[in-house]
């Protein structure tokens, strides 16, 4: 079983086929970036992108990965044109959004398959698709802020 | 002069040895090596001395310095608050600063990261340690340079000599380890000058929003939490979780799952209802727990309707059988003959979970001379003493390393996650890990109790409150994680602070009875952020707003006319959200505003305006706007402050709106994120955060003040929008127009 992780093919024993896609990645890849929340697909802390969509890596299993391309948090930066970081990752630097911190890879893959396939979302449209993701802490005030700043920040690049 | 006694001397230089460089001597150690030995293992609570500071600076040869941060990192952001401290003494940047969360060998003790205390508690004795570095190191660079030490001013990261030269501290700092006399005994009095309480007003580094330094490792998914500690040569472990609480294991038969392949070991233990696997395989965990049979005695209950049967404020109000009296002043029946408005209300709030995002997880490895833990906890040195326990090791053998945790609040004082996993390693002799699932996070740890609550109070023919009778029942907070052979012992002599907490009002009040009970229930409980304060807020601001609509008076213009003048914070966080929030322009149809207010710990003042939207085809109420005055003295960071209002602001509207957990048979009804609901993002109010500065003050409560009065103000908007009055929580749409009866 071959899949594609952060660019990288990566081989999985046949044995694991029915392995939660979401404990391959953490304990066979090695990939700590994305959390266990719940195991149930209710919270989002899981959230990897297949294929450039975002998927609960905890809903899926190592067969349903196979010959696709995952994309975690690790391997976010590489998906953006320039820079060390993506620029939801400096974004989300800037405005301090981080509390304990445990939620916001999964909070950032989110929010970076929403711009992908809305690069100027309103802010209904943010609130609805965040919805998934939840944060303890208490962050989703700046979560919402962080994702319009990168919305216009995008916009205003393209229009240069 | 030096005031270090030989015997601490050397306990210093072991922690020292152990990890790191140049620090300054302590005077004593005693109020924190004490162990009691005569009382149960007991978290660590003896708050912070100004030496104790001393313990957690050190300078490093390459000229920065090291903090041991002394409080633990789960989002609240008190290492950044600290480091700004720290950096504040020593003229330092924020890079200059290597901000460590300290293993157990690395410092004395320390309290447990709890109540706030971050800053309000931390920062003096932090700013005493790096003060004394700083004059160790001018000290230092007085017998390096010949010249006289008052002549060596300070400069960026080190000093300036008298013809202008800089003397950075790389240079003064020593290639040897070494430990610098304290020039000046706490005893007599502070000799030290400290740049945080004596340059108000011109600092450096407090009062910047300076960002976590982890800021960049957690969005790129590079931070270490406790679930994701990987060490070479690791195996796999996993618990069986009792299906209930007091269930009893009465046999096990792990011969199947033994036979596996991959798995290392089965541990039965019935006497201590403790079973689990280990496995060199992570992914069939599940598999081999399941292969073991099981057979439970169950225990009959607590269900939930037992459990309300003994909190219900009005069945003791019934026997007249409260044990604290908080408060009685005046004659509460002499007000009640002198009351032109009365109202008598009950006030219900439900039992909560902590619900963090990471559920808790250990790696311990028990070796021969050594066992050491890497965990999430809010009090790593009660972690330590309790794997040593569970072993049968000493305390010594037991090196506990923090990490940074998702999410904290109450819920991680002990890591029970580490002593499973010290049992599997101990059978093993290997490193295991062991992560606990969100369905043991629901049943597995301690809860917030239910709260019960009956105000009978009124307001004078003059607008003053005539009388206050208060009454409410819940379970000991602080006292409730007590081993059993101990808490009936405790519970005969001790009146629950945590329990009680927020219950005074401020108001003026003539004639006032407030009593309550702390109940304990076959329920495990124990902190949860605020701990009483929201729900005795809750019912104390509900009442109030009340009052002011039965005597017809504006809320906020009642609650100005009853505070004390004397209560200027109060009254000034009232007067700020009152602008902010605009209170004086009227809200469009189905649309409500209520207004709340509290002071946290006597220290940190809250005012909170919220805005409700009814949606009536949608069946739904939306807290649109929440505007929130807070008033906690000094502001190291405005942002990060910032943060954990909002913070607090959320959790006080998913504890208005949506959380409960229940119980049945002995186990929670609640077992993960569908049935047991958080606020979710599309349901946040946008939240207006305004911040009285007293630069001049001491810095106060931030961690949990903010949102006691948030499931008041939302009910109080809820009532101002519908005329209904929710006074149990949580409350939805449906609930307003059937619970209610106002």
């Amino acid at each position: 079983m071959q899949m594609e992780i952060n660019g990288k093919t990566m081989t999985a024993p046949n044995k694991f086929r029915d392995v939660a896609l979401l404990d391959f990645i953490r304990d066979f890849a090695g990939l700590k970036g994305t959390k266990f929340g719940c195991g149930a697909g209710l919270c989002g802390a899981c959230t990897v992108h297949i294929d450039g969509k975002a998927a609960r890596s905890c809903q899926l299993s190592v067969a349903d990965a196979v010959g696709r391309r995952v994309t975690t948090i690790e391997g976010l930066a590489a998906t953006a044109p320039t820079g060390e970081l993506h620029p939801l990752q400096e974004i989300w630097i800037q405005v301090a959004v981080p509390q304990c911190g445990y939620c916001q890879p999964g909070q950032i893959m989110t929010a970076a398959a929403l711009l992908n396939h809305n690069p100027d979302p309103s802010d209904t449209e943010i609130r609805a698709e965040m919805s998934g993701n939840l944060c303890r802490c208490g962050t989703y005030p700046r979560i919402r802020q962080a994702v319009a700043q990168a919305a216009k920040e995008s916009k205003n690049a393209s229009n240069l | 002069m030096p005031a270090t006694s030989d015997s601490t001397t050397l306990s210093r230089r072991s922690f020292l040895i152990r990890s790191g460089w140049l620090a300054v001597g302590v005077t004593t150690l005693s109020s924190c090596t004490l162990v009691r030995s005569i009382v149960p293992t007991l978290p660590s609570i003896d708050d912070p001395e100004l030496e104790n500071g001393l313990s957690w600076v050190q300078a490093l040869p390459d000229g920065r310095v090291r903090f041991f941060c002394p409080r633990m990192e789960m989002g609240q952001g008190a290492p950044l608050g600290l480091g700004q401290v720290v950096a504040e003494e020593l003229n330092l940047d924020q890079t200059d600063i290597e901000c460590v969360l300290p293993n157990t060998s690395q410092t004395p003790p320390f309290k447990m990261t709890v109540g706030s205390e971050g800053i309000a508690s931390f920062f003096d004795p932090v700013s005493y340690g790096a003060a004394h570095l700083r004059e160790a190191l001018r000290n230092l660079a007085a017998t390096k340079t010949g010249l006289p030490a008052d002549q060596i001013q300070d400069g960026k990261g080190g000093f300036v000599l008298p013809d202008g030269s800089e003397l950075g501290y790389a240079r003064v700092v020593p290639s040897e380890p070494l430990i610098l006399p304290v020039s000046g005994a706490p005893a007599s009095g502070e000799t030290v000058p400290r740049y945080t309480v004596q340059c108000r007003g011109k600092y450096q580094a407090i009062g910047r929003n300076w960002r976590h330094h982890e800021l960049q490792a957690i969005v790129t998914g590079e931070t270490v939490y406790s679930r994701d500690v990987t060490l070479p040569g690791m195996l796999y472990g996993q618990i069986v979780r009792p299906p209930a609480f007091g269930a009893r294991l009465q046999s096990a038969d792990g011969r199947v799952a033994e036979a596996m392949a991959d798995v290392a070991a089965v541990v039965i233990d019935t006497a201590n209802d403790f079973v689990g696997v280990v496995t060199g395989d992570p992914f069939i965990l599940s598999e081999s727990i399941a292969a073991i049979d099981l057979r439970w005695e169950l225990p009959k209950g607590p269900d939930q309707d037992q459990i309300d049967a003994t909190l219900d404020v009005e069945q003791l109000r019934a026997e007249d059988d409260f044990e604290h009296m908080l408060a009685a002043d005046g004659s509460v029946e002499a007000g009640r003959d002198n009351a032109r408005h009365r109202v008598a209300a009950r006030y219900d709030t439900p039992f909560a979970a902590h619900a963090a995002m990471e559920p808790r997880a250990s790696v311990a490895w028990v070796k021969n001379d050594k066992v050491e833990v890497w965990c999430g906890s809010q009090d790593p040195f009660f972690v330590q003493r309790r794997v040593a326990k569970a072993i049968g090791r000493e305390e010594g053998d037991v090196v506990v390393h923090p990490h940074r945790m998702g999410g904290g609040f109450g819920g991680r004082i002990p890591c029970r996650a580490s002593e499973e996993a010290a049992l599997l390693s101990a059978e093993v002799s290997r490193p295991v890990r062991v992560q606990w699932d969100r369905e043991a996070e629901f049943q597995c740890n301690y809860f917030q109790p239910g709260f019960s609550h009956f105000i009978d109070a009124g307001v004078t023919p003059e607008g003053t409150i005539s009388h206050w009778e208060h009454e409410f029942v819940s379970a000991p907070i602080m006292t409730g994680p007590m081993p059993e052979d101990i808490a009936w012992v405790v519970d005969q002599v001790m009146a629950d602070e945590g329990t009680a907490r927020g219950g005074l009002p401020r108001y003026r009040m003539a004639n006032r009875r407030i009593r309550y009970s702390d109940i304990r229930t076959a329920v495990p409980v124990g902190a949860w952020r605020g701990l009483g304060s929201a729900p005795n807020t809750f019912a104390i601001e509900s009442m109030i707003d009340e009052l002011a609509i039965a005597a017809g008076i504006d809320a906020l213009e009642f609650r100005l006319r009853i505070l004390p003048p004397t209560d200027e914070i109060l009254i000034g966080v009232l007067h700020r959200v009152a602008e902010t929030s605009e209170w004086s322009v009227p809200t469009l149809p189905d649309t409500g505003r209520g207004i709340a207010c509290a002071v946290y710990k006597d220290e940190t003042a809250v005012a909170i305006v919220a805005e409700v939207r009814i949606d009536h085809a949608a069946r739904q109420l939306q807290v649109s706007n929440i505007w929130c005055a807070q008033d906690c003295g000094l502001v190291v960071n405005p942002r990060q402050v910032e943060a954990q209002i909002v913070g607090n602001v959320i959790w006080g509207c998913s504890m208005a709106l949506k959380e409960r957990i229940s119980f049945e048979a002995g186990a929670t009804v609640q077992s993960n994120f569908d049935s047991y609901e958080i606020l979710r993002n599309h349901e946040a109010p946008e939240v207006n955060v305004a911040l009285v500065s007293r630069p001049d003050t001491a810095p106060a409560a931030v961690g949990e003040s903010a949102f006691a009065p948030v499931p008041a103000a939302i009910a109080n908007a809820v009532f101002a929008a519908t005329g209904h009055r929710a006074r149990r929580l949580p409350m939805h749409y449906d609930s307003i127009y059937s619970d209610a009866n106002g």
